[in-house]
């Protein structure tokens, strides 16, 4: 497996241990104003926040220590991959905008703990796209050549 | 992809069966680079070509050819 690779399994299983956990945690909270109301639900997700990237950030130390790592092979797979990352992304902040929009049309606000869910979404859809992509790149490649 | 084959394959084996790891170490791309260049799955850059074929000491024609022609 091409480090580039590794990198992005250790990616796509973190993103996906994170976005369970978000959503495990935020069910057993009942709905999104408990963020504002409940302090240590707070403090989860701020660790959550500050310890996911820093252990990915060790990973991609650990897997990715060299830059000869990383060849004209890997960039062309990162390069197609970014694509579907961006794509995503925008898709995911269309879906956010609607469903906002449509749910709470009526009150004309928003509950402010949205933004940090919309930015946490948005980030672990970001990682989990771009790892993906990468996957699948590779996939393809090995494939069809 | 398809169109263009290469010898790396034969041309390690003729130079003392040199591993695809220190074949990539010299060229500079990864062991999975190699793997997918033998399998006809990738076609280098010309400068990964170039670089392969230096690493082999023979002339480019000598480690990649067109099919077509």
């Amino acid at each position: 497996m091409a480090p580039l690779q590794k990198r992005a399994l250790y990616s796509f299983v973190i993103g996906l241990v994170l976005t369970t956990v978000l959503i495990v945690v935020f069910v057993a909270q009942g709905d999104i104003t408990a963020f504002e109301r409940d302090l240590n639900l707070r403090l989860i997700m701020y660790a959550v926040l500050v310890g996911v990237p820093l252990i990915y950030l060790i990973l991609v130390n650990l897997t990715l220590r060299k830059p000869t790592q990383l060849d004209e092979r890997d960039r062309l797979i990162i390069e197609r991959s970014s694509r579907a990352q961006w794509l995503t992304v925008i898709f995911t902040l269309v879906a956010w905008t609607i469903a906002l929009t449509e749910i709470y049309q009526e009150q004309g606000q928003v509950p402010i703990a949205f933004l940090k869910l919309i930015f946490t979404s948005t980030l672990i859809i970001s990682t989990l796209a771009q790892s993906l992509g990468i996957l699948v790149g590779y996939w393809e490649m090995n494939r069809n050549g | 992809m398809g169109r263009i084959k290469n010898r790396i394959r034969r041309l390690r084996f003729d130079h003392d069966e040199m591993t695809q790891e220190e074949l990539a170490n010299r060229v500079g791309c990864t062991r999975q680079t190699i793997i997918a260049l033998e399998q006809n799955k990738y076609v280098p850059s010309i400068e990964l070509a170039f670089r392969v074929a230096r690493a082999f000491g023979v002339p480019l024609e000598e480690v990649f050819q067109d099919e077509d022609s």
